[in-house]
């Protein structure tokens, strides 16, 4: 039985539970809603969740448990060579798999018995070539044993799906029968069905934890490798980044961290002033009908994706800089340069400032404004003195998630900014930021085995603790000089 | 109520505000019908009656902080010592310093008690140096009976004080300005009995220099703190007169009804 049937039967049973849940704690009661402790749902929902948790629980775990213990059963077929390298093992099973998924399809097709595919030797003609007729690409010859092997993974499969099926069914059944037996007017289900709900969510909640910690764990992993191939005191102190895949790199980070640094610091002398000043007007001065054109025309811009702001960087703002700025003035000759790429993103974030800075100014209780215009203050004052500082907190932060996107941009800066790594000072000279070189670095057909292609965790992991450090500052800042009302 | 008849020395007979034919319309609700008043120097004035009758309304119109409200218009003119407020050449600003204004809920800007009170006269330039502003910051705490229980954290938040010191935070913050005219839109609803005390013995005090004007929901309140009373119902102002007999011997027999409890 496939999974999507034994989905289909969890579904079924479920459904089964709910319908016999309900009426069970009705019939218990003689009909008296009053009489059951719970409403008559959530007995129907406790009967279908008793049989979907633990099947699905039983379900999840057979999935993983399965290929483990067929690949130990198939070790035997494999030279001790392969059996000792990882690497090599996983390889040896990937072809087990392809070859007996090969064989299925060949099956499903009719260009084999299930006889023939159990007896099929290489012995007595290319199974690559019959495996090929069917539409099935293999990378190399079947040598017997992967067939052999193959053969028996077949076997196993068949016998591990049934027994997948029957523990499913029988698991999901306890559940439904156990949810019937337990069932009637007095049992707490509503308790029971919150817990589950409970459950649910913070495992929700967790899932986001654990990814987090995965990044993290995987970043620090490679960068440690690249820092065993690597000296680290070149990584942070070197001024020059020249990368060669024949060896012999230069991989100082300086260049790519001025750059990033550089642009975003450009960004946001464009995106802080004009998203606040902007969302000052909206949400102090406007009238709704502007308010309500404005608004949402701002926030469009958020909507508009980077690659596009890119080509407007690319063939408009770039040849504008060059040709009216930076020619006339001999500062340079470049069509891409950090004003470019830092213009763009700053117009890129404005509604990201103006859009979270409007929130928060909107949320400052109007007492406030009341008891500042009730002294006589005018609105200018009130604005400045009452309600920016109350909603300082919303401000920074969202100037720092503006920051925060700045330093992660990566496709306005390759179309606006170029990809020469330099440190420069001159704000019309092309340069980079790490973000680009991480992209540039894994391009390719490249093994992740030389320092060149590690070099991108490590700048992962500098861009991680960039981001990190920034937050940890703004928190600091917003905690200082919050001035909080109520 | 026999025992509300108090003496009641009404202590100048200067009007300090007048007003005649008032109208004020929200968008196309009549919230106050054809009001004239005159408001006393040196007195307190309640205006009483049940709630959504105008009596905020009539307030808010007299520092005009209904010119905050998009939808409201004020017909009528109210003269502040002789001088129309609604006129095309008077500033709401400038008029909002000499009418202070005490909110329903008290409402210290988050900022240190210092800040709450030197806010008035830094905006409007009232001080010289540091130390001007030090003395109105200390007269104006003390005033307001609050100087003793916040001389030793004048930089802590204002947000930080009780409910009734948050308020007479707010009476000083208001009397810093040394406003000529004080609002009051019901100072003691969010306050408990004892806060509710203080802030009317404070009130009684404020009457020696400034004119006050009280919304309140409470007729003993009305009747403990005012000399002069206003009853308002349905946006109409249907009687006023000296307290005293406002409460003991109402001409109006609508008057008579809420007082004694059977509207309102």
């Amino acid at each position: 039985m496939s999974v999507f049937m034994l989905l289909v039967v969890i579904a079924v049973l479920a459904l089964v539970g709910f319908v016999i849940g309900r009426q069970r704690a009705l019939a218990s009661a003689a009909g008296n809603i009053k009489e059951m402790h719970s409403l008559p749902l959530y007995y129907g929902w406790h009967g279908a969740l008793m049989v979907i948790v633990p099947s699905l629980f039983a379900l999840t775990f057979w999935l993983v448990i399965q290929p483990l213990v067929i690949e130990r059963q198939l070790v035997g077929y494999f030279p001790p060579e392969v059996v000792e390298s990882s690497a090599a093992r996983t390889l040896a099973m990937a072809d087990v798999r392809r070859v007996a998924e090969g064989l299925d399809i060949a099956i499903a097709q009719g260009a084999m018995t299930e006889v023939q595919a159990d007896m099929v030797r290489t012995e007595f003609g290319s199974v690559r070539d019959r495996l090929a007729d069917v539409g099935v690409a293999l990378g190399a010859e079947v040598t017997p044993q992967i067939l052999t092997a193959a053969q028996d993974y077949r076997k196993y499969a068949v016998v591990g799906n049934i027994g997948r099926s029957i523990l499913t069914f029988l698991v999901a059944l306890a559940g439904l029968i156990y949810a019937i037996r337990i069932t009637n007017k007095d049992f707490r289900a509503r308790n029971r069905v919150e817990q589950v709900i409970m459950a649910l969510l913070s495992l929700s909640s967790t899932v986001a934890i654990l990814t987090t910690v995965g990044i993290v764990l995987s970043l620090v992993g490679e960068s440690l490798r690249f820092f065993t191939m690597y000296p680290w005191q070149d990584f942070f102190f070197s001024l020059t980044w020249s990368p060669n895949f024949q060896g012999g790199s230069d991989l100082g980070l300086a260049p790519l961290l001025w750059g990033t640094i550089y642009i975003s610091f450009v960004s946001i002398i464009v995106a802080a002033p004009i998203g606040l000043f902007s969302a000052i007007y909206l949400a102090e001065y406007a009238s709704p009908r502007v308010r309500s054109v404005v608004k949402p025309a701002i926030e469009v811009i958020a909507g508009i994706p980077t690659v596009v702001f890119g080509l407007f960087a690319l063939v408009t703002l770039g040849p504008i800089l060059r040709d009216w700025i930076a020619e006339p003035t001999g500062w340079g000759n470049s069509g891409s340069s950090v004003m470019t790429a830092g213009l763009v993103i700053g117009i890129l974030n404005i509604p990201f400032v103006s859009s979270l800075a409007d929130d928060v100014i909107n949320a400052v209780p109007q007492a406030m404004r009341d008891g500042s215009y009730g002294i006589g203050a005018t609105k200018s004052e009130t604005i400045r003195l009452v309600i920016l500082p109350a909603a300082l907190p919303g401000i920074v932060g969202g100037m720092l998630l503006a920051l925060s996107r700045a330093i992660g941009e990566t496709m306005i800066v390759t179309m606006g900014a170029g990809a020469a790594a330099k440190l420069d000072l001159n704000p019309f000279e092309a340069m980079t930021t790490i973000t680009v070189k991480i992209v540039s670095q894994l391009t390719g057909d490249t093994e992740f085995d030389s320092p060149e292609t590690l070099v991108a965790f490590a700048l992962g992991m500098t861009l991680f603790v960039l981001t990190l450090g920034l937050n940890v500052v703004a928190l600091y800042i917003v905690r200082k000089y919050r001035e909080q009302y109520e | 109520m026999k025992d509300l008849r108090v003496e009641r020395d009404v202590q100048t007979e200067t009007n300090k505000i007048e007003a005649r034919g008032v109208q004020v319309f929200y968008g196309t609700n009549h919230a106050i019908k054809d009001v004239d008043v005159d408001i006393l120097d040196k007195t307190v004035t309640a205006f009483i009656g049940p709630s959504g009758c105008g009596k905020s309304t009539f307030l808010r119109c007299l520092n005009r902080m209904n010119d905050t409200v998009a939808s409201a218009r004020v017909e009528g003119k109210i003269l502040l010592e002789n001088e129309d407020i609604y006129d095309a050449r008077v500033d709401p600003v400038q008029l909002r310093a000499k009418v202070g204004m005490v909110f329903q809920k008290p409402n210290p800007f988050p900022k240190s008690i210092y800040d709450n009170v030197a806010y008035g006269p830094r905006i409007h330039g009232l001080t010289r140096n540091k130390s001007e502003l030090d003395e109105i910051v200390e007269k104006s705490l003390r005033r307001a009976a609050l100087w003793n229980e916040v001389k030793d954290r004048l930089h802590a938040g204002g947000t930080g004080l009780s409910g009734g010191q948050q308020q007479r935070l707010c009476i000083a913050r208001a009397i810093a300005t040394s406003p000529e005219v004080l609002l009051m839109d019901e100072p003691c609803s969010a306050l408990d009995p004892i806060a509710t005390a203080q802030v009317e013995e404070l009130i009684d005090e404020l009457r020696t220099d400034y004119s006050v004007v009280i919304v309140t929901h409470s007729m003993q309140q009305a009747a403990r703190v005012s000399q002069r009373t206003a009853f308002f119902h349905l946006g109409n102002l249907v009687e006023y007169g000296e307290t005293g007999q406002i409460f003991t011997n109402p001409k109006d027999p609508r008057t008579e009804s809420y007082i004694s409890g059977r509207i309102g």
